[in-house]
């Protein structure tokens, strides 16, 4: 890693996001392409959203977390039409439940998954090295398919923060991640720096509470942020045989609403800044 | 109370196979046979339940007891099992959000499905009634409602003309396979877990195989001639189960769950499997139960109690899965998180049934009895 530079210590707030949700990106996310998706805004048609999770019941009231991220993708990719299915996924990615998501992506066949992953494994204190291979081999299995692919890492609470299996498990998602060059969304670490903000915000059921509501509240948007910069990376150097990378670009940076944090192009973009063990973060492409 | 017998036995060690799967993680789930063959101990507790409504519903004699007494006897059982369903479930959703609340962890909120009840209690709530939004591991009792509410038909339709019935549940599951049908959840996204369209035909099986086999000399000596097949048919599940052999559902061909390996809708792999379980251990039960009395009369015991011990089984794992959570897990709390559960399991069908033999104190009638008695009486 390289030395983090001084200005990495303010760096800046990512003002794309509602201020009770701010993190600076290099705690957000982590970006990698998403070709699938890519190539659905290039043939113009509806993407294909399946969000899988503990908190992907589908709800139908307009608090839950899928509702919240088909309208933040929504607003951030005007003009498109966006579809978010959600399911719950029950039982254990280190014990069958990454035979279920293979189920569900058989049925649904989306353009994307966003997973939040985690959860259900660290509860049953499952095997770690079980669970990273499980997790790697269904994200493997939905890349093989052609189907993009975003994880969401599990929650930070405070009472968990010294608990060295569970650190060890959000690690162990975002190694998979990186080996399968996926993009992540970091909530751990979004409701770590959260936790460290000061608020005025009271839960009735105190701190630990108030920041998992909060933390719920904001995955939507920060899920979103890691897949609208995702979309603006690059295409690596081997796909320009197939498709014309600057024809696919400038096509999907019209799609991308260049909002605040992208659009000043002298502030280097929060995913520059590095996060240690990011995956490939070039900078976004300006139209 | 009945003498230990081969349905109990099994349905006893169907508890205890589901009782320790719903511990996911611990060192004696891999011991369980859920972990060597493709069908798993939800399809023997919904066959031997098919097969118990068949004696259920006969006299000592053998003979149909009357058609009116039938409907109302699965009635009675429909409204018993979706009472435990609520009971169960209202005890579940409290006991995440108090472990919760008192490990200050609300990572817990989000355990299997519990976290759109929290979200969202409004709508939730109501799903929890209408068993349209089921927990994890919460989810075998909704489908047993479904069967046993059904179950009129099939006995009465049974009665009739038994290739009728299997004709009819034949084409059901065939019809919700093709189209993939299955009740909806909600307020979730998705569907049930446990299809009942395709579940049921596991119950008809259940109960013609009974039927038929009580009458008829040449069924009763065909089924063990059948049991090498039976034993190939599992030894090719071990092969595929321990080696994770299994159809990629993208490649399947249309239509696709009849070849996928999927529990919700009961695909036929999962189904020959189970046949060829049934026929493979057949004998098994006879062979032991004189060498293993106490084991026989222990899961007997839990097997006429089904109901009792499947709701205390549910609620005692997910008390186990807090247990393991906190401790973090090994091999001495899993010994006495399991060996805990196994003899609460017991105590649960011994209690149920000194109760039932109690003899109850005779009620004055309504009309003599002071209010200060009534409290008493409702128990």
């Amino acid at each position: 890693m390289p030395a983090a530079p001084p200005a990495a210590a303010v760096e800046a707030l990512d003002l794309s996001l509602s201020p009770e949700c701010r993190v600076p990106g290099s705690k957000l996310y982590t970006l990698a392409r998403l070709k699938a998706v890519k190539a659905a805004l290039k043939e113009k048609r509806p993407i294909h959203v399946l969000s899988i999770g503990s908190s992907s019941a589908g709800l139908g009231a307009s608090a839950s977390y899928p509702v919240k991220l088909e309208n933040a993708l929504e607003q951030a990719l005007p003009d498109v039409q966006i579809e978010v299915e959600a399911r719950g996924l029950p039982g254990e990615v280190a014990s069958g439940a990454g035979e279920r998501l293979r189920s569900m992506v058989a049925e649904m066949e989306p353009d994307l998954v966003v997973w939040q992953v985690g959860t259900n494994d660290a509860l049953a204190r499952v095997d770690i090295e079980a669970f990273g291979e499980a997790l790697d081999e269904s994200v493997q299995w939905v890349k093989s398919h052609g189907i993009d692919i975003v994880l969401i890492d599990p929650v930070f609470t405070e009472s968990l923060a010294d608990d060295a299996y569970y650190t060890e498990m959000v690690r162990t998602v975002q190694d998979v991640a990186r080996r399968e060059a996926v993009p992540l969304v970091h909530r751990y670490a979004a409701m770590r720096f959260l936790s460290t903000q000061r608020t005025t915000e009271a839960h009735m059921l105190g701190r630990h509470f108030r920041l998992n509501d909060l933390g719920l509240r904001c995955m939507a948007e920060h899920a979103t942020r890691a897949i609208t910069l995702s979309l603006l990376q690059p295409d690596a150097a081997k796909d320009v045989g197939k498709t014309d990378p600057t024809k696919a670009d400038s096509n999907k940076t019209d799609a991308v609403k260049t909002d605040h944090a992208t659009s000043e192009t002298t502030k280097p973009d929060p995913a520059q800044t590095g996060t240690p063990g990011s995956g490939p973060t070039t900078a976004p492409k300006q139209p | 109370m009945r003498e230990p017998n081969a349905i109990d036995f099994w349905r006893g060690f169907a508890l205890i196979t589901i009782f320790i799967n719903h511990i996911p993680g611990n060192v004696f789930e891999r011991y369980t046979f859920s972990q060597y063959g493709i069908s798993d101990a939800a399809e023997l507790f919904v066959f031997l339940a098919g097969w118990s409504i068949g004696l259920a519903t006969r006299g000592r004699d053998g003979q149909p007891e009357p058609r009116l007494i039938t409907v109302l006897r699965l009635l009675a059982r429909t409204v018993e099992v979706y009472r435990a369903q609520i009971t169960i479930m209202a005890l579940a959703l409290a006991m995440i959000a108090g472990c919760a609340l008192y490990l200050d962890n609300p990572l817990i909120l989000e355990w299997h499905n519990a976290g759109g009840f929290f979200a969202d209690p409004i709508q939730t709530m109501v799903g929890v009634v209408l068993l349209t939004h089921q927990l994890g591991f919460f989810n075998i009792l909704p489908l047993y409602v479904v069967l046993i509410a059904i179950a009129p038909a099939v006995v009465l339709i049974g009665r009739v003309s038994r290739l009728l019935l299997l004709v009819l549940s034949l084409s059901l599951y065939g019809a919700s396979l093709v189209f993939e049908l299955n009740f909806p959840a909600w307020p979730g996204e998705g569907d049930w877990f446990f299809d009942p369209l395709c579940w049921q035909l596991l119950l008809v099986l259940g109960f013609l195989s009974n039927e038929a086999t009580r009458g008829s000399e040449r069924l009763q000596r065909l089924w063990p001639r059948l049991m090498p097949l039976g034993v190939v048919i599992v030894a090719v599940g071990v092969v595929l189960a321990v080696l994770e052999l299994r159809p990629d559902p993208m490649l399947a061909p249309e239509p696709r769950l009849v070849f996928t390996f999927d529990k919700t809708y009961l695909s036929p792999a999962r189904l020959i499997h189970f046949c060829g379980m049934v026929l493979a251990f057949q004998g098994v039960y006879a062979l032991i139960a004189p060498h293993v009395g106490r084991l026989a009369r222990f899961l007997s015991g839990l097997g006429r109690n089904s109901l009792a011990v499947f709701s205390m089984g549910s609620l005692l794992s997910l008390a186990g899965q807090f247990v393991r959570f906190q401790t973090g897990g090994g091999i001495f709390v899993d010994i006495s998180v399991v060996g805990s559960g196994l003899i609460a399991l017991g105590f649960t069908a011994w209690f149920v049934e000194w109760r039932s033999r109690r003899p109850r104190p005779t009620r004055k009638a309504p009309d003599t009895a002071s209010p200060a008695d009534s409290p008493s009486s409702s128990a």
